[in-house]
């Protein structure tokens, strides 16, 4: 059973990230996304999953990316992934997917773009 | 009294200022004219003599199959690069409206489905559409390597004459585009009043007419028009499912974007093929990414709004002929009729008729005026 300190211990290099938690996992993620230009997200998930996608989703508009965003693992529970467009001013989430123990969960953060 | 005057003078000018929130929606749409940036998938972009090479290819009736079409036969320069036409007529009546090629090099997908995925690549498309163009790559090749001023052209900007036709018509290609990438419209009333807002220039602020304040305001707020026409060319270069019927006649339709995408995979001259300039393929990250989704029928590219009084008939299919049609197609849109798959964008306006004055008001301040091109001087021929 993974505790909550386990999650805790999540870290992203470079500079200034952004934490979600769930009671299992911890995504730290970094990313600078620019209204209608690709943009890509790095970070880390602790502890590692078995799979992860992240997408992206506008809750008022009910629609998503009109783009498949590709990740790739970059080892040591970091990974990156491009493609991301947000092609629309408004209020978007963050998706990060993760698979483990046979179960998956959605971590979700909220920004706004202008 | 005059404390009163005062009182109200101010309130007045509050109620007419624009919100912060507003502020910065309206700046996200300058400023203009954008840099230019050479398209990397193109070698030939950017370049003088490509551009020459473009613009004489572009006026080039020989590259049809009647020899009586051109590019210009539908991109018609004094009527804002598109040709007052419902649908284009080229060698045949095509199914959808023609787009103009105005500050077409800011695009970042091309045609109405958006099968396109370069200035270049779209370039192609009229010239091998049988209802427009109807020539080939043989057909290209030929006539450009038999023409002596083309052919000396030619050689000057991609050096040898290849052995393939299908890069020679290439080659024509990335030089049509190259010339088409100079097609950029000027400053507007609009520009003008932009750039005053955000550097708090009262003068010039007051100089932009109320009614166009008026509908600018409800363009950025109630109408959130600007949700998909965004940024800088009022564009947010992606497609949507408007409400205008997609029947072309009795028994066709036009799947508009859901087509495109498969047409742009299926592509031999998309971003991820041969004849890419950029070996790091830079500009391919949309074609690697793009999403096919069933919502993508009946989906159309989001037009620019720049020059927009210009270029009339309006929509994919030319359906509606003024400013004020759309307005009232917007107005009245139902939501029912869209094909969106529980996206949920579109509402009818609803709109009074002083919205529609203010509404039409303001978008005739996107326009420069037109007639800027000016066809250059035959130079001497190239041997």
């Amino acid at each position: 059973m993974l505790g909550a300190g386990a999650a805790l211990a999540c870290e992203l290099p470079g500079g200034p990230a952004q934490t979600i938690r769930s009671p299992t996992h911890s995504v730290v993620y970094r990313a600078a996304p620019r209204l209608g230009e690709h943009f890509a997200v790095e970070f880390a998930v602790c502890p590692a999953p078995e799979g992860v996608r992240v997408d992206a989703w506008m809750p008022a508009h009910r629609h998503g990316m009109n783009y498949v965003p590709a990740v790739k693992a970059l080892g040591g529970g970091r990974y990156r992934a491009e493609g991301l467009l947000f092609h629309m001013p408004g209020e978007w989430e963050f998706v990060f997917v993760l698979r483990a123990h046979g179960a998956t969960q959605r971590l979700v953060r909220g920004l706004r773009v202008e | 009294m005059k404390r009163w005057l005062a009182l109200l003078l101010a309130a007045a000018t509050q109620a007419a200022a624009f919100t912060d929130e507003e502020v910065r929606a309206i700046a996200a749409h300058g400023p203009w004219p954008p840099a230019f940036a050479p398209d990397p998938s193109n070698r030939a972009s950017g370049s003088k003599d490509a551009i020459e090479l473009g613009e004489r290819l572009f006026f080039e009736r020989r590259l049809s199959a009647n020899g009586a079409v051109s590019c210009s036969r539908c991109h018609i320069p004094e009527r804002n690069w598109t040709d007052g036409e419902a649908r284009a007529i080229g060698l045949a009546r095509v199914d959808r409206n023609t787009m103009s090629v105005t500050n077409v090099r800011v695009q970042r997908w091309f045609g109405w489905d958006g099968a396109n995925d370069s200035l270049w690549a779209q370039s192609l498309r009229p010239l091998l559409d049988a209802r427009e163009m109807g020539v080939d790559a043989s057909r290209i090749a030929k006539f450009v390597r038999q023409h002596a001023d083309l052919a000396c052209r030619y050689r000057r900007v991609f050096g040898a004459m290849p052995s393939e036709d299908e890069a020679v018509m290439v080659g024509v290609a990335k030089a049509l585009a190259a010339f088409q990438e100079t097609l950029s419209s000027g400053r507007t009333a609009f520009d003008e009043f932009r750039d005053a807002l955000v550097k708090g220039d009262a003068a010039g602020i007051a100089a932009y007419p109320e009614d166009a304040k008026r509908g600018l305001r409800f363009f950025v707020g109630k109408g959130s028009c600007n949700v998909c026409h965004v940024g800088p060319a009022f564009t947010n270069g992606e497609f949507h499912d408007t409400g205008i019927p997609f029947f072309i006649e009795q028994g066709r339709v036009d799947p508009g974007r859901h087509a495109g995408i498969q047409k742009l995979r299926a592509s031999e001259f998309n971003l991820l093929g041969r004849y890419n300039d950029d070996a790091r393929r830079s500009t391919a990250t949309g074609t690697t990414h793009v999403r096919l989704e069933h919502r993508n029928f009946g989906e159309f590219r989001t037009p620019s709004l720049r020059n927009l009084a210009l270029s009339a008939p309006y929509m994919h299919n030319g359906s509606r002929e003024t400013l004020r049609d759309v307005l009232d197609h917007y107005s009245t849109v139902s939501p029912d009729r869209l094909h969106a798959d529980g996206e949920a964008i579109l509402r009818a306006l609803n709109l009074t008729a002083r919205e529609t004055d203010d509404l039409v008001a303001f978008l005739e301040t996107l326009s420069d005026g037109g007639a800027t091109y000016r066809r250059r001087p035959s130079a001497a021929d190239c041997r």
